[in-house]
């Protein structure tokens, strides 16, 4: 069986098309990401975040009322997974641990004959959240320069400059549709830590693609000589298209399960990831191998004309 | 076939091994099932018969995280601010206005407290020797004396911790110092989560009880010896009964040594007439009791029943020795003290304690130190007691039980007859845990109901099927022989990764499952690489083996840079994360470790064979 035969795609020509179609992406994204950016989860905010489950359905405003009775009006209450449970998440930070007991009691007198079970409950103090956030900014840049200097190493410099402009490129597409699709409750969308660690991972998987076209070209430059860099870099797209189509879409579809029949708690991280496989994927291609065409194209370029800047004196002499 | 024997060899150890660090979890998954069908006695017997294996096979399974499990994750600093107020002395409304600028800036400072203290001191001119240490010493003298009383506080509150959370009686709870002044308790399935707050929060107690004369604790075990074994009332004990116990302890020392492999139908008829002492050893001399230490459980079972209760003396209490010691004989045993029930004094008046050596021998001490009016009682207690045991007791659990030699006037005494300076250590650290409390304040806590949990579980382990019947039919479809070869390598990588947890030690968490239906759809891009590689030499002419050398030999580069790529980010997450994150990054290291193994190396030499043997059968599709 084969999905896709020999090819022969002009994608590299195509390049400045996709360039443009990639930075509209990213701008929009970035809009989402400014004007109602990713809400943050208790990880990084801090506070007290409570999740219930009512025996009996109730109205998530009679729960913002009761919520509201005991001075906590500005609490973030929705559902989450069934209609039942319902998460309230507070930045208030009461002494101790005692928000929890509070907001519990003052649901359980709004819904007397309502059986309300606590099915998680965390704390997080102010310190925490402030560290993770440091810590969240250094790992995403510390896991992108590690890529620079691998590929950089086993390729050349330029390539894991191109390996890491697309991972850059693939990083924001996810962060705008994660704050785009943070509207829509069923993902369960937040920044928290699961969500960053989707990032590092999609960092670490979306090369893999990048990789095995960069593997190609290498071997490539090495067999057809005669060729321009631009044909072959072609030829090495469509002879791993096949490949790079399967290996993205084998991990596509187990993030699409891990998404739809997984548990609450990772369909954030399932979402992001499957994004950014998507536009992994994508960015191999139209991204990182275009950005290396560019770049030698413009070296190779640069040193013509300084092949012809050295020729000149020679001839006027 | 001669060349792939080593390599044979080395696959089928591997796989030897992942089963049998896989069996105890799918012990453990059976017993746990047995479990939930006994109650109340039955179980606590059926534990009693299988301890030892119960235990072994829990310690190797693999753990569950708990956000799986369900239970409590809670996250404690020590307050220094707090510690600060309680250390001064002289306060006044100056002091109190400095402390609350310290508590109010220290809240999202990352600048140590000490640090802010000295800083806002300066800044109005005053020296701490006002309020601290002496009036002599230099600010940064204070400061650093300050420091050490904090970081010593974090040890203290280690302990105090410890020993109240084994008491709790939590299975499995994990205690952990992070970082200089932080304490992580992870508890497993615990509901309660106000009483372990305060469990973890209170001040700890220190007390000095007075050992029972031995003829009286002994009396007291054996009426609840005589009343278990159905021979009715308390004070009806005939002295023929009491010589026989005195024949049964009489050589304890000598029978812990012993070989205890004596006939079993002997024990269990000693077991019916002595339901207690079958449990508790007795010393006749001082009346301690010795318990092995998986019997500790039954034996507290037992002291904990109403009826067993009413035969303790109102004035009486038995108290655990805190850390189990091991006997000639090889087994653990706890001690178990008769103690009068009110203290003779408490932990208050200590006002140092230092565990040092004593010059004269050699040996470990521990000096303490008391207040002028501890010292005055001190000196009313020992005087009266000498020769006499009086119990070290934290939180309700003794750690040394010395005997008073003398009269100790001047609120100075010293501890000898420790066994090594650490136990000298510990006991510093619990003399002064009741002397000057760590106060704790909870900075992170997490709980997960357990349904939340079984729910995850469940989800998890659908989502995780369905991945793998998805990809495997894909496989198989797609690249016909090959794809079989391919999802053998698939389940002997899940395999390996699950035995590789279960080997480390390491816990499965969400994240962590995750991390393997992830390894699902990763592991196989490998088989993918190497077959299309294959398909493509196929093409253009080359013979079914030499086309299967290239195509493993040309797409190897390309897998072992996907794979290291993807190794290096995991390894920075896991030094990021925390609890369920690291789970899932260790899940990813592992699997992409475990995918070199099995989807490169083992079907190569499944190749090797096959494609020697049996031509026909390898199709890539």
């Amino acid at each position: 069986m084969r999905f896709i035969g020999k090819t022969n795609i002009k994608f590299i020509e195509k390049r400045k098309i996709w360039y443009f179609v990639s930075l509209t992406v990213i701008l929009v994204g970035l809009l989402s990401l400014f004007l109602r950016g990713i809400p943050l989860g208790i990880d990084f905010l801090g506070g007290t975040e409570v999740i219930v489950r009512f025996e009996k359905p109730v109205a998530i405003g009679d729960v913002r009322s009761a919520i509201a009775q005991i001075g906590l009006a500005k609490s973030e209450i929705k559902t989450y997974g069934t209609h039942n449970e319902i998460l309230i998440r507070t930045s208030e930070q009461a002494e101790g641990t005692k928000m929890g007991e509070m907001i519990l009691s003052a649901l359980q007198s709004k819904f007397p004959d309502n059986k309300i079970t606590i099915l998680n409950e965390e704390k997080v103090g102010p310190r925490i959240g402030a560290e993770l956030r440091r810590k969240a900014f250094y790992t995403v840049l510390f896991s992108l320069i590690a890529m620079l200097i691998y590929i950089g190493l086993r390729f050349k410099p330029i390539y894991g400059l191109g390996a890491v402009i697309a991972l850059f490129h693939d990083v924001l597409v996810t962060l705008g549709f994660c704050s785009i699709f943070s509207a829509v409750p069923y993902f369960n969308i937040e920044m928290n830590q699961s969500l960053l660690a989707a990032f590092l991972t999609l960092v670490g998987l979306s090369v893999n693609d990048t990789v095995v076209v960069f593997d190609r070209i290498r071997e490539n430059l090495k067999l057809h000589k005669a060729l321009d860099f631009i044909s072959i870099v072609n030829k090495s797209i469509n002879e791993t298209l096949s490949r790079t189509i399967i290996t993205s879409g084998t991990v596509i579809v187990v993030l699409l399960i891990l998404l739809f029949v997984g548990s609450e708690v990772t369909r954030g991280f399932a979402f992001a990831l499957t994004i950014g496989m998507i536009t992994g994927t994508y960015s191999s291609i139209y991204i990182a191998s275009a950005i290396v065409v560019d770049f030698t194209l413009s070296r190779q370029r640069k040193a013509e004309k300084e092949k012809l800047l050295k020729k000149q004196p020679v001839s006027a002499k | 076939m001669k060349k792939n024997r080593w390599k044979i060899v080395l696959i089928l150890i591997s796989i030897a091994g992942a089963l049998w660090y896989l069996y105890p979890t799918y012990k453990d998954i059976n017993y746990q099932k047995k479990l939930s069908q006994l109650r109340g006695e039955d179980s606590l017997r059926f534990v009693q018969e299988h301890l030892d294996d119960i235990q072994k096979v829990r310690q190797k399974r693999i753990k569950l995280g708990l956000d799986l499990q369900g239970g409590m994750y809670v996250s404690l600093e020590v307050d220094i601010v707090k510690m600060l107020d309680n250390l001064a002395k002289n306060k006044d409304e100056t002091f109190r206005q400095i402390l609350s600028e310290v508590r109010k800036e220290a809240l999202t400072s990352q600048e140590p407290v000490t640090s802010i203290l000295l800083r806002k001191f300066q800044e109005k001119g005053i020296r701490l020797s006002r309020y601290y240490g002496d009036i002599r010493q230099s600010d940064s003298e204070i400061i650093a004396e300050l420091e050490k009383q904090a970081e010593e506080a974090i040890d203290r509150a280690l302990e105090v911790i410890r020993n109240r959370v084994d008491k709790y009686g939590v299975a499995e709870p994990s205690i952990q110092k992070q970082g200089n002044n932080r304490i992580v308790v992870e508890l497993p399935g615990v509901k309660n989560r106000e009483e372990v707050r305060q469990l973890l929060q209170s001040t700890a107690v220190l007390e000095f009880k007075l050992l029972k004369p031995a003829d009286i604790a002994i009396k007291v075990m054996q009426s609840i010896d005589n009343y278990l074994a159905g021979k009715g009332a308390v004070d009806t004990v005939d002295t023929a009964k009491v010589a026989k116990t005195r024949d049964t302890t009489k050589t304890i020392s000598a029978e812990l040594g012993a070989d205890t492999s004596a006939g079993l139908s002997e024990f269990e008829k000693f077991k019916k007439e002595h339901p207690f002492f079958a449990y508790v050893r007795v010393d006749e001399r001082t009346g301690i009791g010795f318990v092995m230490a998986r019997d500790k459980k039954m034996v507290d079972f037992i002291l904990s029943r109403p009826d067993v209760k009413n035969l303790i003396p109102p004035d009486f209490e038995f108290v655990w020795s805190a850390k189990p010691f091991t006997a000639q004989d090889g087994n653990q045993y706890y001690n178990l003290l008769a103690v009068k029930k009110e203290p003779e004094i408490t932990g208050k008046v200590i006002t140092e304690a230092r565990a040092t050596i004593d010059p004269d021998n050699n040996s470990p001490i521990v000096i303490m130190r008391m207040n002028s009016e501890g010292a005055r009682e001190w000196a009313r207690i020992t005087g009266a007691n000498i020769n006499k045991h009086i119990a070290i007791i934290l939180d309700g659990t003794a750690y040394s039980w010395p005997v008073v030699r003398t009269k100790i006037v001047g609120g100075s005494s010293q501890i000898e007859g420790l066994d090594s300076p650490e136990e000298a250590k510990l006991l510093e650290v619990v003399l002064k845990a009741g002397a000057l409390p760590a106060p704790l304040e909870i900075i992170e806590e997490r709980n997960v109901g357990p349904s939340l949990g079984e729910d995850s579980i469940q989800k998890g382990l659908k989502s995780a099927y369905l991945a793998f019947i998805v990809i495997a039919l894909f496989m198989i479809v797609y690249y016909s022989t090959g794809g079989i070869v391919a999802d053998l390598a698939l389940v002997l990588n899940i395999a390996f990764i699950l035995a590789v947890l279960a080997g480390f030690n390491a816990t499965l968490t969400l994240p962590g499952i995750a991390g393997i239906i992830l390894t699902i759809g990763v592991a196989v891009d490998a088989n993918v690489l190497i077959y299309e590689r294959i398909r493509e030499e196929l093409a253009i002419g080359r013979t079914l083996r030499s086309a299967i050398d290239e195509g493993y030999s040309k797409a190897f580069s390309a897998i072992f840079d996907s794979n290291i790529t993807t190794f290096l980010t995991a390894l920075i997450l896991y030094n990021f994360g925390s609890g369920p994150i690291q789970g899932f990054a260790l899940t990813l290291m592992i699997g992409v470790i475990a995918n070199l193994f099995s989807a490169v190396f083992i079907t190569k030499v499944i190749y090797d064979i096959v494609a020697d043997k049996y031509p026909t059968v390898v199709k890539f599709g």
